[in-house]
């Protein structure tokens, strides 16, 4: 990391200070040193031990009760051969695509709709953001009734009278992924439709009157000024999608429990199925593991592919 | 005012932090004081947690609970009982049993009995319950299951079942068959929900429990009616063959090719019982205890509840599946606090078999708010202390056990569940269920070929 200016400049003005200590404690140091401990500890403890337990946990069976057994890369080939994870891995990056494909777009599009409102866009933005609001819980268990199979469902009955229907919605194998994307995108929506307004507001109106003058419609100044400018903010939001919809648990969980015929069966379903249903902390532990590193894995390259595009 | 310096901030924060720490470090535990069970002393003073307090929702059954509770302390002046609504549930059981955060005394699903036992996740029970006397009280049956080889025994099994099928009445009569006569094999079970699909519109004729588990628990069910087994007797193999494929054909019949099943394939227990309790499935497969959370949560009609043996299939008299629930104590508990738990469940869950101002007393109440008195069951008891337990009850009785007719006179062999890694085994078994309510062109022997191999991964993990 390049030094900061001040820094820079005190390094200038003074000689490289020897060790002294008398003066290092009267200077505050010690203080300093006290002070950050506690911050530290606790940082180390509450959020690097879990991590590194759970490290080791994948390495032991155990149920916390009896004294854990090491048993090796036990963990990992039992998870590796379990026949289910194929699936689950399908499923999670079916549902990442579908995710991305329909799911990514929509919040720039509504972003920009409502910064192109002169009148009432803090309304907009309310609406825009009410479902993240609403808590997931309630929200799935509305969707439940609004995803009624039954010819007299919500979505079936509103269909209906335009002749399409009834669908099995979360009854089917085909659909079950689906509605899921469907209803993620309507929670997810909202809340990064915030970020993307704020960062539109970052982008220069020079740029859009300069734009005008030379003739371009709405669609040239969106494409050529308003996606560019916000180029960074769309990478770093695709990154953390990408993570997020990896991570899937609370709506395959809530909407269907994995199925049907594990149509809906995630990764992090098959940990939490492992650790809470099982209690197999061990074949739990190795799966996070696993995920973990894929994910640090996927980061990484997303980091450098995406370097060279916002830099071209 | 002097303004603060960066010093001054940098020394009150580490002083404040030299404090903190110091203050974690005498608050911290001298070192956990359960894990030493302690010498047995009946008459010391000791504090319990216990669970299964019903929620506030239920303020009937709630009173009706804390009130015992007044009564046990009064009766035993040493023991403080601090109640929970801590209750059984597979989705978590689990991660709270390790987390250590589970009352001293629970009810949990008797399917647990021998994977706890083995793990070391209940403690020797035999003691204290020897201390109350209350062996010999219990169903003998019941009790093997929760022995281990030794003959020691963990648990109090309590809340004996068997399956069978609940029906409404009401849809029947409407569909023009007799409310008195359950169906008795699969094929009247296809038959019914054929004329009820004809007769009685929008409702749904059969309807099959799939998730959290209970896909895989009604499956093993089913395998027991046409004869089969999921797992052999000492739970080393998965053993499905010809009978769960016939089971699992019936419901892909009812499903595909006479459309009797509704369009809702996702259900679990507390679904599917208020779907029922909301008139709209003619029949489901349930124990009777379906009686008491339709009627007295969900507010069904008593008149059109009827309960029948579980259907059979192939030739007939298999067996339907039994299992129950067991008190969970804290292996972590002190041995003064084990025995004021195990006098809790005596108190609560036994005293009324034995005594009958007990019995009179604990029936007028539940008659009073409403609830069910009388249910029929397995009894946790003999037979014999529970016919008179019966006689003595009878005035208060409040359940039309006419209506369970079906279910009282079964003679069905009793078949247990499947021993080893039991909710895990379940849970494979939930997506075969759903797979063939959901995929026409599914195959069944593929699946269920699957499904032992599932099942086999299973017992061998289990067993690691």
């Amino acid at each position: 990391m390049a030094p900061t200016p001040d820094a820079a400049r005190a390094a200038q003005r003074r000689p490289r200070p020897r060790l002294d200590l008398t003066r290092w404690v009267r200077g505050g140091g010690l203080h300093a040193v006290l002070f950050a401990v506690p911050v530290v500890l606790v940082y180390l403890y509450f959020s690097w031990g879990p991590v590194v337990q759970g490290l080791v946990l994948s390495f032991q069976k155990t149920n916390l009760i009896l004294p854990a057994e090491w048993v090796g890369w036990g963990n990992f080939e039992y998870v590796l051969a379990d026949p289910g994870l194929l699936q689950a891995s399908l499923n999670t990056a079916y549902f990442a695509l579908l995710a991305l494909v329909f799911g990514f777009p929509i919040p720039i599009i509504l972003a920009v709709l409502i910064n192109e409102l002169r009148k009432y866009d803090a309304l907009y933005n309310a609406l825009a953001y009410l479902p993240a609001v609403v808590p997931p819980v309630a929200a799935i268990l509305l969707w439940k009734f609004f995803y009624d199979p039954d010819a007299q469902g919500l979505f079936n009955s509103a269909l209906g009278w335009i002749g399409l229907g009834p669908f099995p919605w979360l009854n089917a194998e085909d659909s079950a992924m689906p509605s899921i994307v469907l209803y993620a995108t309507w929670a997810g929506a909202g809340s990064t439709a915030i970020i993307y307004i704020a960062a539109l507001a970052t982008v220069r109106t020079e740029l859009y009157e300069a734009a005008e003058i030379d003739g371009a419609g709405i669609w040239r100044r969106i494409w050529h000024i308003t996606l560019p400018q916000l180029r960074n903010v769309i990478f770093v939001m695709m990154l953390l999608q990408l993570i997020g919809t990896f991570q899937i648990f609370t709506e395959p969980y809530l909407f269907t429990g994995g199925g049907p015929n594990n149509a809906t069966q995630t990764v992090l379903l098959k940990i939490y199925n492992y650790a809470f249903v099982n209690g197999d902390f061990g074949a739990a532990t190795a799966l996070s593991v696993l995920l973990a590193l894929f994910l640090g894995l996927l980061s990484v390259v997303y980091y450098f592919v995406t370097k060279r595009w916002s830099t071209a | 005012m002097k303004r603060l310096s960066r010093r001054h901030v940098l020394a009150a924060g580490s002083i404040g932090a030299t404090a903190a720490l110091a203050g974690t470090a005498a608050c911290s535990d001298p070192g956990a004081d359960g894990a030493d069970a302690g010498e047995l002393d009946p008459s010391a003073d000791v504090t319990i947690s216990i669970g299964d307090q019903p929620t506030e929702d239920k303020p009937d059954q709630r009173a009706a609970f804390d009130e015992r509770i007044g009564e046990f302390e009064a009766a035993y002046d040493n023991i403080t009982v601090e109640p929970s609504t801590e209750m059984w549930e597979a989705q978590t059981f689990q991660a709270k049993l390790a987390g250590g955060t589970l009352p001293t005394v629970m009810g949990v699903s008797l399917t647990y009995s021998y994977e706890l036992i083995e793990n070391g996740q209940l403690p020797d029970m035999t003691p204290y319950l020897e201390e109350l006397d209350l062996v010999a009280d219990l169903n003998p049956l019941a009790l093997d299951n929760v022995k281990d080889a030794d003959g020691s025994i963990y648990s109090i099994p309590t809340g004996l079942f068997s399956v069978g099928i609940a029906y409404n009445r009401a849809i029947f009569e409407q569909a023009g068959l007799d409310p008195d006569t359950p169906p008795a094999t699969w094929d009247d079970v296809r038959a019914f929900a054929k004329q009820i699909k004809e007769n009685v519109p929008d409702v749904t004729p059969y309807a099959q429990l799939t998730t959290n588990n209970t896909g895989g628990w009604m499956l093993t069910t089913m395998t027991y009616s046409n004869g089969g087994r999921v797992q052999d007797d000492a739970g080393a193999e998965a053993v499905m063959g010809q009978e769960t494929i016939d089971a699992l054909q019936v419901l892909h019949d009812m499903r595909w090719t006479d459309d009797t099943m509704g369009r809702e394939f996702l259900y679990d227990q507390e679904a599917l019982r208020q779907a029922f309790a909301g008139g709209t499935i003619g029949m489901a497969l349930q124990a009777p205890d379906c009686y008491f959370t339709v009627v007295k949560d969900y507010g069904f009609d008593p008149a059109s509840y009827g309960q029948g043996q579980l259907p059979q299939g192939g030739a007939g008299n298999n067996g339907t599946l039994t299992g129950g629930t067991l008190k969970l104590f804290d292996a972590k508990a002190t041995a003064n606090q084990l025995l004021a738990a195990a006098r809790w469940v005596k108190f609560y869950d036994f005293e009324k078999y034995y005594d009958e101002a007990v019995a009179l007393a604990d029936a007028e109440s539940a008659a009073a708010d409403n609830s069910p008195v009388g249910l029929p069951g397995l009894p946790p008891v003999s037979q014999d202390v529970y016919d008179r337990y019966l006689t003595w009850i009878e005035p208060h009785i409040n359940v039309p056990l006419e209506q369970f007719a079906g279910y009282t006179a079964s003679t069905l062999q009793l078949i247990a569940e499947p021993p080893a890694a039991t909710q895990q085994t379940y849970a494979a078994l939930d997506p075969v269920v759903q797979q063939i309510l959901t995929d026409e062109g599914a195959d069944i022997a593929q699946a269920v070929a699957d499904a032992n191999t599932a099942v086999q991964a299973i017992i061998d993990q289990a067993a690691r």
